[in-house]
């Protein structure tokens, strides 16, 4: 599960793109809730939120592409 | 040794082409066009103009404005993503139309948007050393020209404008006006996303054919960018960068006067300016004006941040770029008496 901090920012994200929440493993992209800008500063909550540091060779796109790949990043990147 | 930007010049293209104009050739409406980019304009060199004129005009106009001849130019650097011809590089090209300039070395960098923070790092290089006196670096791009009109590339033929930039580099500041002291500079690679901003061919990683028309039809001479990429990249880097170089120098973001950033987009420019917590008045923007002219904005900027009076005398000037390899950086300089020269004139 992704910390609240997380849910709250795309949770608000989504109303702003006048859409809500899709299942955890549909594109947060193609559902019009993150952009290439939005991305931005979802990573930087989710780094704040999650206590990670996103490597640079990890800082792809596709790794937050659903709510689920995510998840795993999260997990991957705590075990390391 | 220390060394000295004692000059700066541009040379724009007349034509402007709008939002307006440009919106229904790539199948957006110019609303949409400044709402992703703060793009409201952009100049587009005209058929018989290439990126060696530009850079030629903007040399010459540095060159004059600093009050020395071009006889006294002792090295040449030029940056650009859209050379006159794949050999030889502009810079020989632009030695070659700027009369004047003598047999002097003449080499081009390839390191796309961040070409202005290699180039001043090679000119600073050449000059502490004593290997030259007077270096000329430029940026120019007449990348209009490898533009798709089409709406599968509206996302990057609406950001690119044409245009270019010079300075010069000498070991002492001039004797009137202001110079800018460069105190540091710092550039670096990440060549594992070098496939995330490219133009692949003709090329001579795409097997077996330099260009072939298979290659053309794929779109493979055209510019590809992975925007999420990109911007997820260059926001983090030139924040990084600029905290880096702030840092190695006992500074804070308070200490800098005027940032002068690649013009890359300027939703990208706002999250940068908000992470560093930099009020918009201390970035130089002119993307609305000129689009992304590549390797020339950062140029631009800086003859524009001159010509409005923005350069006083004490200030602290934080260039940032980032560009296509990935590359980027930060240079760090001090504006100090002396005589910037200027008397540009676009065309």
């Amino acid at each position: 599960m992704l910390p609240q901090g997380v849910i709250t920012f795309l949770d608000r994200a989504a109303t702003e793109g006048r859409t809500s929440l899709p299942d955890r493993d549909c594109s947060l992209f193609l559902s019009g809730i993150l952009d290439s800008f939005t991305l931005v500063e979802f990573v930087t909550v989710l780094e704040k939120e999650c206590g990670i540091r996103v490597d640079d060779a990890e800082l792809r796109p596709e790794n937050f592409d659903t709510i689920s790949k995510v998840e795993d990043f999260v997990r991957r990147t705590r075990k390391q | 040794m220390t060394a000295y930007i004692t000059s700066v010049g541009a040379a724009l293209p007349e034509r402007v082409v709008t939002n307006a104009e440009l919106g229904p050739m790539l199948g957006v409406s110019g609303e949409w066009i400044e709402s992703s980019s703060g793009i409201k304009q952009r100049r587009w060199a005209g058929a018989e103009t290439s990126a060696s004129d530009l850079a030629a005009m903007a040399v010459a106009n540095t060159i004059s404005a600093s009050g020395d001849s071009p006889e006294r130019v002792d090295y040449l650097i030029g940056c650009t993503m859209s050379p006159d011809y794949q050999v030889p590089g502009v810079a020989p090209l632009v030695q070659s139309k700027v009369p004047g300039i003598g047999a002097i070395p003449a080499l081009d960098i390839r390191t796309a948007c961040c070409g202005l923070l290699y180039a001043l790092q090679l000119a600073q290089g050449l000059v502490n050393s004593g290997a030259a006196g007077s270096v000329v670096c430029f940026g120019a791009e007449a990348q209009s020209k490898g533009l798709p009109l089409d709406r599968a590339h509206a996302e990057i033929t609406m950001l690119f404008g044409d245009g270019a930039g010079a300075l010069l580099v000498q070991p002492q500041a001039a004797a009137t006006g202001i110079s800018l002291r460069i105190d540091d500079v710092m550039v670096f690679t990440d060549g594992a996303f070098a496939r995330d901003l490219v133009v692949r061919a003709p090329g001579s990683g795409n097997g077996s054919a330099w260009l072939s028309p298979e290659q053309l039809e794929a779109g493979m001479h055209l510019p590809r960018m992975e925007g999420k990429s990109v911007i997820l990249h260059a926001v983090r880097k030139l924040y990084e960068a600029a905290a880096e170089i702030l840092a190695r120098n006992g500074l804070s973001v308070n200490d800098i006067d005027v940032v002068i950033p690649h013009q890359a987009n300027g939703n990208l420019l706002k999250l940068l300016a908000k992470r560093m917590e930099l009020g918009p008045d201390r970035m130089v923007v002119n993307l609305d004006r000129f689009g992304n002219t590549g390797s020339a904005s950062a140029f631009i900027a800086l003859w524009e941040a001159k010509m409005e009076g923005r350069l006083k005398p004490g200030a602290r000037v934080l260039f940032l770029a980032f560009g296509a390899g990935f590359t980027w950086g930060a240079a760090l300089a001090s504006v100090v008496p002396g005589p910037v020269a200027v008397a540009l004139q676009p065309d």
